[in-house]
Order: C-alpha cells, then sequence, then structure tokens
C-alpha cells in the first residue's frame, strides 16, 4: 500500500436542493472529500435507477443520491420517486448479493451547505472503510 | 460536421486559480479529442470577459463550448447569453462548476486540481454529445377565468379586470356575494360593514371588463397557462352553452359548513331551539332573537368547535363570528345570559384579542369545556361537559348556537378532477407549497385562493386574491409570447408500449395518451422537465432533452475515469 486509498463516489444531486446545499457547503469553505464526482440533475426524480448500476460498472465505489426533504420537491414530487427506486435499487442489490452499503439516499436542502458536508463525509468514511468496489473487478471488468 | 470545441478556464480573479493549478489542466486537457482550444481568462463574467468570450467564439469557429468557472447557478445563465450573441445555440455549451464544488471544498491543491481535471473532461465529453434546442414562443391569452362569486372571486376578477384583460367570472348560484349573503354583519372591530361586500358587487357589475355569468357551471376546461378553454352552461336558459379562452384560471369556490347532525351529540335537529351560525345569522337579519314559543331566550350556549375533532383541524373563524354572536346578544337582551363553550381560543388578528376582553367585560362567560352533549330535559336545553378541571358538569339555556367547522364546498372534487389539482388530507386543494408558495397549484396557470384552500377570514381571502392576481398579471402580459421550458421529455413512439406509468408519474398532467396510436403524448409546452417519466419507463421510450442517458452515461464514465 503506497498511498492511502481514495474511493471515488458518483453524487446525483438534484440542481434545485441539493446542488445548491452542495454549493453553499463551497461557499463556507466546509471541506469535502475529493472522492465525490457531482453529476447535477434538474429533478432527483431523473435517477434512473440504470444509473446507480452504470455508475458502478464504471468504476464507482459508492453511489448517493440527494434531493430536496420529502414535502419540497421543486417539482413537488419527484423525490418520493427518487425514495421509492432508492428502495428498489436496494432490493435488487440485495437479491444479487451485492453490498448495499455503497448505496446512499440523503435529502439535503438549498440551506443545508453543512448537512452536505457531514454527510459526504460520512459516506466517504464509510466507503473508504469498506474498500475498493469487488463488484467492479469480478463481475463487470 | 467536425466539433470544434472550446474549453475556458475562469481563474475568478484568484478564486480558483490560488487553488487549482490551470496551467497543468489546460495542459491534460488540451490534447483531448475533439478540443480545438483550452485557454485561461482572469474574470470571465465580467464585461471584458463576456466580450472576449463572444469574439473567441466567432474568430475560432468553435461548434460547442465548456466553461470551468463557478457554479452553473451563478452564471450559466450569463454565458448561455454570450453564445447567443456569438452565434452559437446555448444548448450546445456546459458549465463545469471547478470553484464552488470542487476549488472551494479542497484545500489540497493536487487533490482539487485532479478533481477539476475530471470534472472539466466529463464536460468536455458530455458537450460532444449536446444536441442544438430551440426556444418556442407561444401566444397567450390575458383573459382570467375566475370560478366562484364570493368574496374571494370578486377581488380576484376586481384586482386583475383592465382594459387589456378580460374577466369572465362564473357563479353557480344566481347571485354575486357566496357566504357573506348569509352574514348578517362582518365583524365591526375589523371596521366592516356588509356594504362594503355590496359595494364590491357593484364595482363588479359596472366593470366593462368583467363578464358575470350567474346560474352558470363550469362544464370543461381544457389546456395549459396561456392557453385554456373552457365551457360553461347556464343552468336556467335550457343549459346554454357558452366557450370562451383564457390564459389562467383562479378557483374561488369556496366551503360548506359541517352538518352538525353528523355527531349526534350536539343534538342538532334533535333538540329544538339548537341551531347553527347561519341560522342565527338569519335571525339577525330579521331582527327577531326568538326560541320556537315565540319568546326571547333568557341564556344561550355557544358552541364552538363543533366538528374540529371529527374533521382535524381549526376552523378559525368560529371563536370571533361566536364572540360576535354573544356581543350582538348582549346587546339586543341586555339581560340574557350568555356562555361561550370553547375547547381553544383563537384569536390570531391583532384586534381579536382586544375584541375578546371586551366581551368578557359585557360578562358573556367563556367555559373552557369538553365532551359536550346536548339534551332536551323538560323542553329546556342541557348542555352537558367536561370542565377544565376534568369535571362533568351541566348548564340549561333555552337557545344553543352551533360553530360548525368550515368543511370543502362539495363542488370541490368534480372542481379537482377537471382541472388535475391535488387535495390535501382535510379535501381542501392542496398548495403548491403550503409556506411558500400558498395560492399557486401544481399546474402553471391555476391558483386557488380563499377557503377553497381551508378555513379562513375575508382579509385573508382577500390576500389570497390579491396574491393571485399579482401572479398572473406578472406572467400573462398582453401581446407577451410565453416561453415554455425546452429541456422537455419526448417520447420516442418506436419503443412506447402503451403502459401509461408515465401519465401516473407526470405531476403536472403533461403526458396523455393517444387512444388511435396506442401511445403517449407529451404535451411539451408544458412539461417542466423534471425527468420524473423518463426514469419509471420500462420500455426506455422517453428522452429529456439535455438530460439524455449518453449524455449523463457519458458524464459518470469521464469523472470516474
Amino acid at each position: 500500500m503506497e498511498k492511502e486509498y481514495t474511493p471515488q463516489i458518483i453524487g446525483f444531486l438534484c440542481t434545485w436542493c441539493s446542488y445548491t446545499g452542495a454549493d453553499l457547503a463551497g461557499v463556507s469553505r466546509l471541506q469535502i472529500p475529493p472522492s465525490i464526482r457531482v453529476i447535477r440533475l434538474m429533478c432527483s426524480g431523473r435517477i434512473d435507477p440504470l444509473f446507480v448500476t452504470k455508475a458502478f460498472i464504471s468504476g464507482s465505489d459508492g453511489v448517493m443520491m440527494m434531493g430536496c426533504h420529502p414535502g419540497d420537491c421543486h417539482y413537488q414530487k419527484g423525490n418520493y420517486y427518487t425514495r421509492r427506486r432508492y428502495k428498489t435499487i436496494n432490493s435488487v442489490f440485495e437479491s444479487l448479493h451485492l453490498d448495499t452499503e455503497r448505496i446512499f439516499l440523503s435529502w439535503v436542502s438549498a440551506s443545508e451547505g453543512v448537512k452536505y458536508a457531514h454527510v459526504t463525509k460520512e459516506f466517504s468514511d464509510k466507503i473508504t472503510g469498506l474498500g475498493p468496489n469487488p463488484v467492479k473487478k469480478e463481475i463487470f471488468l | 460536421m467536425s466539433k470544434k470545441i472550446g474549453v475556458y478556464i475562469c481563474e475568478c480573479g484568484t478564486n480558483i486559480s490560488d487553488r487549482i493549478d490551470i496551467d497543468s489542466l489546460i495542459e491534460e486537457i488540451s490534447s483531448l479529442e475533439d478540443v480545438g482550444v483550452a485557454k485561461k481568462y482572469g474574470l470571465l463574467c465580467s464585461p471584458a470577459g463576456k466580450k472576449y468570450l463572444a469574439e473567441d467564439i466567432k474568430k475560432e469557429e468553435l461548434t460547442h463550448l465548456v466553461i470551468g468557472a463557478c457554479s452553473p447557478r451563478e452564471h450559466e445563465q450569463t454565458f448561455m447569453k454570450v453564445c447567443l450573441e456569438a452565434g452559437l445555440n446555448p444548448y450546445l455549451f456546459q458549465m463545469v462548476n471547478i470553484r464552488e464544488q470542487c476549488a472551494w471544498m479542497i484545500s489540497d491543491k493536487e487533490a482539487a486540481t485532479r478533481l477539476a481535471i475530471k470534472y472539466i473532461r466529463a464536460g468536455i465529453k458530455r458537450v460532444a454529445l449536446h444536441k442544438s434546442l430551440e426556444k418556442i414562443e407561444l401566444e397567450s391569452n390575458p383573459d382570467v377565468l375566475v370560478i366562484g362569486g364570493g368574496i374571494a372571486g370578486i377581488e380576484a376578477s376586481l384586482s386583475l379586470a383592465g382594459p387589456e384583460r378580460k374577466i369572465y367570472l362564473v357563479e353557480k348560484t344566481d347571485a354575486l356575494g357566496g357566504m357573506t349573503n348569509k352574514f348578517a354583519q362582518l365583524l365591526p372591530h375589523q371596521g366592516a360593514n356588509l356594504s362594503i361586500v355590496k359595494d364590491k358587487i357593484e364595482q363588479v357589475n359596472n366593470n366593462e371588463h368583467i363578464e358575470v355569468f350567474t346560474s352558470t357551471a363550469v362544464e370543461d376546461i381544457h389546456g395549459f397557462l396561456g392557453n385554456f378553454e373552457i365551457s360553461v352552461t347556464n343552468q336556467e336558459k335550457d343549459s346554454e352553452k357558452k366557450e370562451f379562452k383564457a390564459g389562467a384560471v383562479v378557483v374561488a369556490i369556496g366551503f360548506g359548513l359541517y352538518d352538525p347532525k353528523e355527531t349526534p351529540a350536539f343534538g342538532y335537529g334533535d333538540v329544538e331551539n339548537v341551531i347553527n351560525a347561519l341560522e342565527f345569522e338569519t335571525m339577525i337579519s330579521s331582527g327577531k332573537i326568538v326560541l320556537k314559543n315565540g319568546k326571547p331566550p333568557a341564556s344561550v350556549a355557544l358552541i364552538h368547535c363543533v366538528g374540529r375533532k371529527e374533521k382535524g383541524y381549526c376552523s378559525k373563524t368560529c371563536c370571533l363570528y361566536s364572540i360576535k354572536f354573544a356581543r350582538y346578544l348582549k346587546d339586543k337582551l341586555p339581560n340574557v345570559d350568555v356562555s361561550e363553550f370553547y375547547q381553544d381560543l383563537c384569536l390570531p388578528d391583532k384586534s381579536d384579542q382586544n375584541y375578546f376582553e371586551e366581551a368578557k367585560k359585557k360578562g358573556i362567560h367563556f367555559i373552557q369545556s369538553d365532551e359536550i352533549e346536548i339534551k332536551d330535559i323538560n323542553d329546556r336545553i342541557k348542555v352537558k361537559y367536561k370542565s377544565a378541571e376534568g369535571k362533568k358538569e351541566e348548564l340549561s339555556v333555552d337557545m344553543a348556537i352551533l360553530a360548525p367547522a368550515m368543511v370543502p364546498s362539495q363542488d370541490t372534487p368534480k372542481m379537482a378532477e377537471m382541472l388535475n389539482l391535488p387535495l390535501d388530507e382535510t379535501g381542501f386543494f392542496k398548495e403548491a407549497h403550503e409556506m411558500l408558495n400558498p395560492v399557486a397549484t401544481p399546474i402553471e396557470g391555476v391558483f386557488v385562493v380563499g377557503c377553497a384552500l381551508g378555513p379562513k377570514n375575508i382579509p385573508d381571502s382577500i390576500v389570497q386574491s390579491q396574491a393571485a392576481a399579482g401572479k398572473i398579471l406578472s406572467t400573462l402580459i398582453p401581446g407577451k409570447k410565453l416561453e415554455p421550458e425546452v429541456k422537455t421529455a419526448e417520447i420516442r413512439e418506436e419503443f412506447c408500449t402503451g403502459c401509461q406509468t408515465c401519465l401516473s408519474v407526470c405531476f403536472y398532467g403533461v403526458i396523455s395518451f393517444d387512444e388511435h396510436k396506442g401511445i403517449s403524448i407529451v404535451n411539451e409546452a408544458i412539461c417542466r422537465g423534471c425527468g420524473s417519466c423518463v426514469g419509471s419507463c420500462p420500455s426506455g421510450a422517453i428522452k429529456i432533452k439535455h438530460f439524455t442517458y449518453p449524455q449523463l452515461y457519458r458524464e459518470v464514465l469521464e469523472a470516474l475515469r
């Protein structure tokens, strides 16, 4: 082991709440692990379960899904679909004996820069602890 | 045509250049496929920066543009305008956030630079898959349909009517005024009496820009913001049908009253001289406060919160009008004994507390109570209750006036279905956001005001009508065309199996089913571009412009490379 392992994490964020919250974290100069790569979407409801599998196939060690708090969706209820899809992905992963701990759902509002910094750090630490995603080597690569 | 992508990295003063090694970033990405130019600039959003960028786009004959700078929430629109000026379709541009979510978040310069390279590379690969998108412009009708001729509908009509805006005010009964027609007096402490309502009705009738339809029902509403098609029928004139167009709809269909018979304990309809608030208003109007036997009552009980527990909400107005009744009774029949049975007193507005204190000084009794039961004992009314101390007590009175909860109008479910509007758990219309967007609905161009949204008093209804009017006035400007969202969903006919899953997912009623073709159809004029339908389509038939699968997959792939 030459260097400390830095995981690669993809975060799918809605532009109205979570992405704005992430911006706020930056404006507040909060430190975020460099492992996080953010993909901006208009709504977390755009997150297709396939995105999550695609991210893992492409070499991601963890995937975050983030949207507005329930009831606050800019598009009224896109985040409810996100929540349902998150559950679906989890059960699919379970049935395939894949690690559901590598998928993470959180609600981050536009004003929750601190929460964004906190949850990303926590998730990144967890993924660092879990180590590289074995799936990408064994199955997909 | 071959691509020539221009990549511009903004130093943002020193905000970015201090924390990211821009030179090595440029070196890293300039050899990527299709990258024609890769440059840095001090402050791209400055007037000089925008000029430089526009000139460079033209000079270099760029086909695509990537800017690495601040958050797209900050300056994406700014640079889209620059693209337009330079003759580049603004959707052939990708803004990459290397400031807020990179430079400012990661203190280690080397790590920040590595991440910035990944982000910029993802932007370059994504932009190569972008397609030109064109703005569309839609004619929009500035006229407004107002449904309901109560105080809320009247106020909305008066606020909106003007030389360039016609208002169609549709009322199902034969007169304007709504529930206020049943009131004998308004709450005097707000400095108002019924003449203000009559004045407003007169203003409506005298306004040449308002067409009033009484005894008329709305049969059908179709369309979207700026382009609603409406048909109404007159209930009297042999169901005479009329059709017209409007750009927006204001729903002001008011409320109904809880039927106290639903809770037999209140004795309504069973025990003589137990009446409801509206019946008492009628008595006030007639000037005769009498019992069934023709004699004036010596004692009266006012029962608040009738139906509050059953409905699960406070109706806000009953405490005050019950105090109004009590004060009226004391003034009219000085020796009458008046008791108010309340669960919690609701006195929210600035003049309410004083109104209540004055009532107490007049000798009106206020009894906090629960578990009210009204019985007929030897031709007198007996009010049994549990006191605040938890004791069972009772009081005999000659008359009891019930203050029933305000409930949704009986027309609410039908109207909700016609306009595709959601109701909340109380059965009233649901706001787009109860706190932040209280008169809008999920359907653009449709607003709900007054008691159709929930119990409230006249001033609050007026506030909501004026609020909706303000929203409409700022959106439907006569002569101005509407520019709908460009990044809309699109259904690929050859993939659609007609399962209609997307219809139930779309919250805006944008998708309809074409029975003839057996597929779903998106009305792009009203699609908001959230993309919720895309992920729900089991056959992958829906695509959302500018957030397509290939574009996003590519972005994911490059961000991980």
